[in-house]
């Protein structure tokens, strides 16, 4: 079936406008997206988005994350094997960790990461056909905010409610962060970890962030508010 | 497509229903009733799957048929095999080299045409796992009964006086039809009208599917 911009799209659906826009200029196809011969076809049910001036994608529900090149992510360290780890970030195998990817680490001053430990990193490569690769520095070598997360509390969701909490629309950050201190890092592989002085603290910050997932953004400030005056122990 | 035409009120289905995410651990599942008959599917994947079935080319599909007694038979072999071909169809395994995705089902209840509900829920928990698919599918059961007439979506009694029946599934690209799974007797020029009747039915599904997106979709 043809589609056009901010309609709903099943796989096997076709899009002309993009061919048409392809034409004039270059375009790039996000996720869903998939060009064959002559024309582009959707392969993820969902809505189809456009952001000016080129770029198209599919708004889909997902839960599975499947690596992809430059996105933060949360994972586990599962083994130490000779100079690399393998770390456990939800795809469909391990991906790798050198320990010279990390701040001021040399041949002798060796990271001190251990086996169940959680980490924030940056994915290198990510290709279908190769392992996953991990970094802990960006290209300055600065750690920046990534490393070993110490304490804390980690959680899975679907990618979807990681991308919302992560857009900038979002109210849910914003009003949170007034109301008591956490510290968050979201992974785009579906994880989240947080960190609050007490455990009631920590587990207000995870609820509000899986109750945000179906409410719009009234909705959302008004959970955050009623969430605070329970903490604080306004209402019992 | 004349039949369609003369008979335009012949092509109600039964009532579908579906909900999609009900079991909350899988990546994607989805729960379907075509009528009485109601099936459960869970997908998971693309995992990590052991070295011998892995495919360098493309994603290993596996499917797993659970009745609802438990106990499997050589039966729901088959349609494991029918199942799994035609997911192999839609689904763009060659994005996903050396992984596994698992199907599930579960048969809820039997009320006639559950393979084509089974098919359908597949090709529901499939769009709902985000696993990136060429097109997407749709499954029609007809039978033959003694006079020779077709009846779309026979129910219980009608598949047990049947002559013969037949399931179609068709794509949603050209309206292909990707598996055709038939049995008893019957002739070439009945099995061509049926595959003609089956054929102009599936667009209700599809219409069906492009529903359930819709509504699913508000909440994205």
């Amino acid at each position: 079936m043809k589609v056009s911009i901010d309609d709903v799209v099943l796989p096997g659906d076709y899009c002309e406008d993009i061919v048409n826009a392809g034409e004039k200029s270059k375009v790039i196809l996000g996720p869903g997206l998939r060009k064959e011969i002559d024309k582009v076809y959707i392969t993820k049910s969902g809505v189809l988005r456009k952001r000016a001036p080129n770029t198209y994608w599919v708004d889909s529900y997902q839960k599975r994350y499947v690596p992809s090149r430059a996105e933060n992510v949360i994972g586990v360290v599962v083994q130490k094997a000779g100079d690399t780890f393998r770390v456990d970030v939800g795809g469909s195998c391990t991906a790798t960790l050198s320990y010279l990817s990390f701040e001021g680490a040399t041949k002798k001053n060796r990271p001190e990461v251990q086996v169940g430990d959680v980490l924030y990193a940056k994915m290198l490569i990510a290709s279908k056909d190769m392992e996953p690769e991990l970094v802990c520095v960006d290209s300055h070598g600065k750690k920046g905010r990534l490393g070993v997360l110490n304490d804390g509390f980690v959680f899975k969701c679907s990618l979807n409610l990681v991308r919302k909490v992560l857009s900038p629309n979002c109210p849910l950050l914003n009003s949170l962060k007034n109301e008591w201190p956490f510290e968050l890092a979201v992974g785009m592989n579906g994880r989240i970890w947080i960190k609050a002085k007490t455990m009631r603290e920590t587990i207000a910050v995870g609820n509000a962030i899986l109750g945000c997932e179906y409410l719009s953004d009234s909705e959302i400030k008004s959970m955050c508010t009623n969430i605070a005056s329970l903490l604080a122990g306004h209402v019992s | 497509m004349g039949i369609e035409e003369e008979k335009p009120k012949a092509f109600q289905l039964k009532p579908m229903k579906c909900e999609f995410n009900f079991l909350s651990k899988s990546d994607g599942s989805a729960i379907l009733s075509q009528g009485d008959t109601v099936a459960v599917v869970s997908v998971n994947g693309p995992l990590d799957i052991k070295s011998t079935s892995q495919s360098i080319e493309k994603s290993t599909l596996e499917v797993l048929y659970c009745t609802k007694g438990g106990k499997p038979s050589v039966a729901d072999r088959y349609k494991e095999n029918v199942i799994r071909q035609t997911c192999e169809a839609a689904v763009l395994g060659s994005l996903y080299p050396r992984t596994g995705i698992t199907v599930t089902i579960q048969e809820l209840e039997d009320f006639g045409g559950l393979l084509s509900c089974c098919l359908n829920c597949t090709c529901l928990a499939l769009l709902n796992s985000g696993v990136s698919m060429r097109c997407t599918y749709a499954a029609i059961t007809c039978a033959i009964d003694e006079s020779g007439d077709i009846v779309l979506e026979p129910s219980k009694q009608h598949l047990d006086t049947a002559r013969a029946t037949m399931t179609f599934v068709f794509d949603s690209r050209e309206k292909n039809l990707v598996t055709s799974v038939t049995e008893g007797v019957f002739s070439e020029d009945t099995y061509k009208e049926a595959l003609a009747r089956c054929h102009a039915a599936s667009d209700l599904v599809f219409n069906f599917y492009r529903e359930i997106i819709r509504k699913y979709a508000n909440v994205i």
